[in-house]
């Protein structure tokens, strides 16, 4: 499940990022304080620390001399006594003895002799005097078992001829204790000469310095310790005696940085230095250390690092979670403050995503101040009434265009369907034309229709003007030239009479370019008259090509009184007339250069081996091609003829019409004009072509009522073939809907009262008594039917 | 196709002249129907000048027919050329109409 956390603590929310962004900012800044503080602090507390461990090292050191002293000072006095002949060893060990007394720290004293210079029988001779519980007594040291002239305290005075600090040692049969003695040499005078004649000790118990080096305590776990000349050690209270020689200990797993210091502070130097810690535990630790100067000992003190640093670090720690709580209580704030900011924002935003789905009438949160936000809410205010207005003012606009888009639907699909296309011609011509309307409705126009079957008119105009009103006038023109063109009548004066007819009632002053022309299709003769218009082409079988320069008169509806004349011109053979419309001449490129009078002429003077269809088709590629990347300006119309060679007429008598017509009722009229022409040619009677014309009638009709579901549109081929001279086979094709009218039950038709008659039905009953077969297929998803007349 | 109308006492001659067909049968039911609405039983259809009749032409002439005889009227058809005759009895309808060959004949029934 995702948990959805209020607005003002999601990332996206103003409050949420401008709070975390000073928290980040105040966090930075505090740590790089606390880090340089802390530093600084740490730095100066160990500078202390070293101090204060210095003194504090020095100060020990002089406790201890001041407690070595009077054992150093009170035999070298005795010494000199000796060499006094005067005063007597028994002298001399009366005031041991009260030293020994005396002095806390010294707890015996001995006279040791050289072999035989006491007594000359004893090999050994040394009175000591020693205190023992609390009393004080003298025994004679020097046995086999005792042999002091092989000890320390007596050999290296002797040996040195000066005083010595012995090693800590466990004097075994001496004073039987834990020790260090202070070995005075004394001589005596023998012929005159001063002769070495034995030593006075000094032996001083090591709990003394013991008591001393116990009371210091560093921190809570640091510590001091003693150690002698060679790095035995001589009161520690923690350190590990196992190993009584330090640097020993130091080199038990410390680091390099102890081995150094333990070296240094052996060699007498005074130091402070930071290294592992000499206890068990090996903690960080530092030392502080210095010589005992009469001894040749050392004193070190050491104490682990992180007790240096541990008020310190409970200091920061304090300091650290006042500064969390304060933090927080500060994003909390900063939190709260803004989103107190932002809220009349967050509103603004939910009534402008209501507006924005389309509720313009979404309330705005209504402001008492007059901040910024109280502006930004009143702008938003008068934008969602200007928004309301212009989408209502939108809604109406796109309403009216609509309609008139589907309107101009309507009048290009009239206009379209008026053009005669899939026309038959006699063998020896061919025709094709085609009309590329600019906009949706356009003002060019073509027409060809028979005037009778051996006079063909053909016809081309261009409206001045483009839309509805140029296709309303151009579809006027065409009906008049239809209802105007009759065989027999010459073309000049059917000009005349709809220019008349069209000047009648023009208030909108509008004209048409108009040519016209009736073909005799045997002579290949044509008659034409050019109210206007672009002059037409005639391209040769070679590429010669000529410009018919016809002046008939001025464009139609412009003046009623002008005078038209035409003009003849005679096919040759295999010669192409072109008609065309100023939308090729006058059709632009992308840098502005017009197509051309001199480009259409080389155009078409490379395309004369072409056929009708060909030359259209390439000429509109070569446009297309031409004025690539910009918008079609006019309409663009071409309508091509050509007179074949006569005789190829006459070696193929035509025994094959076909004909497409499209499924609009209007073309009932050109399979009228079909079947008139066909009886001509095949001597059909009149009576065969009356039942023929019923029977394609009623399968036509048929076809465009009731084969196809949608509205778009279709073709139907319709082909008449003349089997012998009298019978001729119509087959009909159409690619809608499966119907088979040989299934299709006709009864009822006869005997039975009028009332009971239908209405319908009998168009089918006609097909099947009229002809003398009727056949149908389904093939390759058309219906096929195929009839057969004798006649 | 055209039609022309004239009134002869009580009776109306509606003449077709041309073709009767898909595409114009509609004006003849208009013209026709107007005539049964404004209470017109009485009609001849003169039919020498009409070249051309298809099975529509045929349906307004039998749904004309069956108006009339509803309200006890009359519709009769006169002067059919041999060819649209010829249509009429291939669809039974000379069973069902009264056919005269001339218009003076026609008249005497009203």
């Amino acid at each position: 499940m995702r948990i959805r956390f209020p607005h003002f603590l999601r990332f996206s929310s103003l409050a949420f990022r401008y709070s975390l962004f000073f928290l980040f900012a105040i966090l930075l800044i505090f740590f790089i304080a606390f880090a340089y503080s802390y530093g600084y602090s740490s730095i100066l507390l160990l500078e202390g620390a070293k101090k204060d461990a210095n003194i504090l090292t020095q100060q020990t050191i002089s406790r201890f001399e001041n407690v070595l002293q009077p054992a150093e000072l009170v035999p070298q006095t005795l010494v000199d006594a000796i060499e006094n002949p005067k005063i007597s060893f028994d002298d001399i060990l009366r005031i041991s003895r009260e030293f020994v007394i005396q002095d806390s720290v010294v707890f015996g004293s001995c006279l040791a002799f050289e072999p035989y210079s006491y007594d000359k029988d004893a090999y050994w001779y040394a009175p000591y005097i020693y205190e023992k519980g609390n009393k004080v007594t003298t025994r004679i040291l020097g046995s086999t078992n005792y042999d002091y002239y092989k000890m320390d305290w007596y050999r290296l005075p002797k040996l040195l001829n000066k005083p010595v600090w012995t090693e800590p040692y466990y004097d075994k049969g001496g004073g039987d204790t834990l020790m260090c003695t202070y070995s005075t040499p004394f001589y005596q005078i023998v012929d005159g000469k001063k002769k070495f004649a034995g030593v006075l000790t000094m032996d001083i118990s090591l709990a003394a310095f013991e008591r001393i080096v116990k009371e210091i305590k560093v921190f809570k776990s640091g510590y001091g310790f003693l150690v002698s000349r060679n790095g035995m050690i001589i009161t520690s209270p923690k350190m590990v005696m196992e190993n009584k020689n330090i640097l020993d200990v130091a080199r038990a797993g410390r680091g390099m940085e102890a081995i150094k210091a333990i070296k240094s502070m052996l060699d007498g130097k005074t130091g402070f230095a930071s290294m592992d810690g000499l206890d068990s535990k090996k903690h960080p630790s530092f030392i502080a250390y210095a010589p005992v100067a009469k001894t040749g000992w050392s004193f070190g003190i050491l104490f682990p690092a992180d007790e240096l640093l541990d008020d310190l670090f409970q200091f920061f720690r304090k300091i650290l979670w006042i500064f969390i709580y304060s933090l927080l209580a500060l994003l909390l704030t900063t939190i709260l403050i803004t989103r107190r900011l932002t809220r009349p924002i967050i509103r603004l935003v939910e009534a402008t995503k209501k507006i924005g789905h389309g509720d313009f009438h979404a309330k705005l949160p209504l402001r008492k101040s007059k901040d910024e936000i109280a502006q930004l809410t009143n702008a938003f205010s008068v934008m969602q009434d200007e928004l309301s207005n212009y989408i209502v003012s939108l809604q109406e606009t796109t309403m009216a265009k609509e309609k008139i888009e589907s309107e101009l639907n309507v009048a290009h699909t009239i206009q379209m369907g008026m053009l005669p296309r899939g026309f038959n011609t006699p063998a020896n011509w061919e025709l094709y034309a085609t009309l590329d309307p600019a906009k949706a409705v356009g003002g060019d126009l073509y027409d060809f229709f028979y005037l009778d079957a051996d006079h063909l008119c053909i016809a081309i105009g261009d409206v001045a003007g483009k839309g509805v009103p140029a296709s309303l006038f151009m579809m006027v023109t065409r009906t008049l030239l239809r209802a105007k063109a009759i065989a027999g009548i010459p073309i000049h004066e059917v000009m005349q009479s709809i220019n008349h007819e069209l000047c009648q009632d023009n208030p909108n002053q509008m004209f048409v370019t108009f040519f016209a022309g009736i073909v005799y299709l045997k002579t290949g003769e044509m008659e034409f008259c050019n109210a206007g218009h672009n002059y037409p082409y005639i391209v040769g079988p070679g590429g010669d090509i000529r410009q018919v320069k016809a002046k008939g008169g001025l464009p139609l509806g412009v003046f009623e009184t002008v005078n038209y004349s035409s003009e003849k011109l005679c096919f040759k053979p295999r010669e192409i007339l072109v008609l065309t419309t100023d939308g090729i001449t006058d059709a632009l490129n992308a840098s502005n250069d017009f197509f051309g009078e001199a480009k259409l002429a080389s155009s078409l003077a490379a395309m004369a081996n072409k056929n009708t269809k060909g030359l259209t088709d390439s000429l509109i590629i070569e446009l297309k091609r031409f004025s690539l990347g910009t918008e079609q300006a006019d309409d663009i119309t071409i309508l091509a003829l050509q007179y074949k060679n006569p005789s190829e007429t006459n070696e193929k008598p035509m025994q094959t019409v076909q004909i497409t017509h499209k499924n609009q009722l209007s073309e009932l009229e050109n399979i009228v004009i079909n079947l008139e022409m066909l009886s001509e040619k095949w001597n059909i009677p009149l009576k065969i072509v009356m039942e023929l014309n019923l029977v394609l009638e009623e399968l036509f009709t048929n076809v465009v009522f009731y084969a196809f579901e949608d509205k778009n549109e279709h073709l139907i081929h319709m082909s008449f073939m003349l089997i012998d001279a009298h019978q001729l086979q119509i087959r009909i094709e159409d690619d809608g809907k499966p119907f088979n009218l040989l299934e299709k039950k006709v009864t009822d038709i006869f005997d039975k009262p009028l009332e009971e008659r239908q209405i319908g039905g009998l168009g089918i009953h006609f097909v099947r008594e009229m002809m003398n077969s009727v056949d149908y297929q389904r093939a390759d998803h058309k219906n096929i039917v195929t009839l057969t007349k004798n006649f | 196709m055209e039609i022309n109308e004239k009134k002869t006492g009580q009776c109306v001659i509606i003449g077709i002249t041309g073709r009767l067909d898909t595409t114009n049968y509609s004006i003849l039911e208009k013209k026709l129907m107007e005539l049964i609405e404004s209470h017109h039983d009485k009609i001849l259809v003169e039919c020498s000048n009409m070249d051309y009749v298809s099975s529509s032409g045929l349906r307004i002439l039998l749904m004309a027919l069956k108006k009339i005889t509803m309200v006890k009227g009359k519709f009769v058809l006169c002067g059919l050329q041999e060819n649209i005759r010829e249509i009429f009895e291939i669809s039974g309808f000379t069973n069902i109409f009264e056919i005269y060959s001339t218009q003076d004949e026609a008249l005497k029934v009203f």
